[in-house]
């Protein structure tokens, strides 16, 4: 019933770990081309920049945005021993999303796996261009990728999107968002212990906030696991339902998945519902008599799971 | 000894994190380690855990690369806040940044990029960096960058520029020799004519790390190892300042012995065993 797969920090495996370096130098792996000769007829923007805030306008979009022309760039910039100004500009162009490539490629490894590299690239330009850095940090950069993928069902440069990418970028951002999260108290089991048996119903229990549940429209966790195995299957799977909770245990990051019956009374129990409430939702949404018959029998098997998990970090009772 | 008495830390390591495992199980003589500190901001969580342990055993200095210093855009000081709080978590020795800007109206390119050499650009970031000095109420060491492009309204040469910034803010200077190498060979000027003219008393840490030789130009990759021209470049800008030394390596990293190894090279160029 439960899948609980740790995600190494080490080793051979460190590459899928969502943790990179966002260092002060320039990416290895930035394509440097040798800008093409003509762009003189392309349309010139503006004047001269006449100040530092407009000189860094014009840098800033000639970066981000449209290609400069020769003319533009040789008013601005001054050529090198070995390169003409817009060759050196080109470093800076390339650079760009080069870097955000990086940082992306970082937090969704197993979407850049099964994307591929040319796929990803585009994918990851297109969302830059969507979705420019607005903050100095690149920790939280990429947590708009599945908002962009909703937003739409083509990607330039890259044509139609298969749905179920939705999913796993979903899945693989709550894997950095229980990263990054407070590192989850101990759980004071004897305060546990001594909760009188009448106030079980009244109690709340305080998630912790390394612990995220997600719905979604593909068994995206079984394909991320083989993926991570290094067993990705050919093609991608067929939809089907699931639900998973993403948290860290330590330093240690973990998948569980869970039934329909789980995901509800989780879910409540991390709303601060009481236990009482949680268990109510059992009996108000399962329509299944053995389902619900094997949820009661399950429910304190679960709970405990859950607090050994971490789920948690302490009761409150009312 | 630097007019701002900040100490020589010795021969350090930028943190990397492929690296935690081995210095946390094996504690290995390291002088010091420069901390990356956005990696270690917008994070409550894994970092931080590893970040306090190391800065609980070892002398650490922060070094950023979203100061954005010389933007047009105000200063963040949300970021600044932040920057402080960490400064103050891991009692870092210093907090350094680079003379460039990273983005203007609100977009952020993650880049270093180079900023004009002119008397505008000079006020400029002279009020700047005396903002947030006086925020973070400590001298902030601004490292000079490597640069692949120059600008037709410069007046001034980046050492001009950057020893007029450091008299006018009375700020710090973190002198990355590698930076003048690659600089020197994009823009065609001197790396000694550079190295003669910086403000040697304001310079508290140096930086030596690899590159990455296109022919028609050199990428700060910080691919290692550190090759013999850059050592003497350090070898002559530590005689004139004394300052801690550290190597960057940012990617194909290798093992923490491998990496050390290099960093410890700088004692061959500096003649020194550590810090004082």
């Amino acid at each position: 019933m439960t899948d609980r797969l740790p995600l190494p920090m080490d080793g051979a495996a460190s590459r899928i770990t969502p943790f990179g370096e966002r260092a002060s130098a320039t990416p290895s792996h930035v394509r440097h081309r040798v800008a093409e000769p003509a762009a003189e007829s392309a349309p010139s923007r503006a004047r001269t920049p006449a100040s530092l805030s407009e000189l860094q306008l014009w840098v800033l979009s000639s970066i981000t945005e449209g290609e400069p022309s020769s003319t533009e760039v040789d008013r601005v910039l001054t050529p090198g021993p070995r390169l003409s100004a817009r060759d050196r500009f080109e470093v800076y162009r390339a650079g760009y999303d080069a870097r955000l490539l990086e940082c992306l490629r970082d937090d969704y490894p197993v979407t850049a796996e099964t994307l591929g590299e040319e796929d990803f690239a585009a994918l990851c330009h297109a969302y830059v261009r969507a979705y420019p850095s607005r903050s100095p940090n690149l920790n939280l950069f990429g947590g708009h990728l599945t908002k962009f993928l909703l937003e739409r069902s083509e990607i330039p440069g890259l044509g139609p999107i298969s749905p179920f990418f939705r999913d796993l970028t979903a899945l693989e951002w709550a894997l950095v968002e229980v990263l990054h999260a407070e590192t989850p108290a101990p759980f004071d089991l004897a305060t546990l212990q001594a909760v009188p048996i009448d106030a079980w119903a009244c109690a709340r229990f305080l998630p912790s906030e390394a612990v995220r549940v997600r719905a979604f429209e593909y068994p995206v966790n079984a394909y991320y696991q083989a993926c991570r195995t290094g067993d990705r299957p050919a093609s991608l799977p067929s939809p089907g339902t699931s639900k998973t909770a993403v948290y860290r245990r330590g330093l240690k990051l973990w998948r569980m998945d869970l039934t329909p019956a789980m995901a509800r009374v989780l879910e409540a129990l991390l709303s601060r519902e009481t236990l009482g409430e949680a268990l109510g939702r059992i009996e108000t949404d399962a329509s299944d008599p053995e389902a619900l018959a094997e949820a009661e029998r399950s429910v304190m098997v679960w709970f405990r799971e859950w607090v050994n998990a971490g789920f948690f970090g302490g009761v409150v009772l009312e | 000894m630097n007019r701002f008495a900040l100490p020589n830390l010795g021969v350090g390591l930028g943190l990397r994190t492929v690296h935690y495992s081995h210095i946390l199980e094996h504690a290995p003589k390291v002088d010091w380690f420069e901390i990356l500190s956005e990696n270690y901001m917008q994070t409550r969580g894994r970092p931080l855990y590893f970040l306090d342990q190391i800065a609980e055993r070892y002398p650490v200095a922060l070094h950023g690369v979203s100061m954005s210093i010389g933007s047009t855009d105000p200063l963040d000081f949300a970021y600044l806040s932040e920057l402080k709080a960490l400064r103050d978590r891991t009692r870092a020795h210093w907090v350094s940044d680079h003379l460039c800007w990273t983005g203007a109206a609100g977009k952020n390119t993650h880049d270093l990029l180079p900023l004009p050499y002119t008397e505008e650009a000079l006020r400029h970031c002279i009020a700047r960096v005396r903002q947030v000095q006086d925020f973070l109420g400590a001298p902030l060491a601004l490292e000079n960058p490597s640069t692949y492009a120059g600008f037709v309204a410069s007046t001034m040469t980046e050492w001009e520029f950057l020893s007029a910034l450091a008299e006018g803010a009375d700020c710090a200077l973190l002198l990355d020799v590698n930076n003048v190498y690659v600089s020197a060979y994009n823009h065609g000027f001197d790396a000694q004519q550079y190295l003669a003219n910086v403000p040697y008393d304001r310079v508290v840490q140096l930086h030596v790390s690899g590159h990455t030789n296109h022919g028609t130009h050199i990428v700060d990759t910080h691919i290692g190892p550190v090759i013999d021209p850059v050592w003497e470049l350090l070898g002559e800008a530590y005689r004139r300042s004394a300052a801690s030394v550290l190597l960057e390596w940012d990617a194909e990293i290798p093992s923490f012995e491998e990496t050390h190894g290099d960093a410890l090279r700088a004692r061959d160029f500096i003649g020194a065993e550590g810090p004082e």
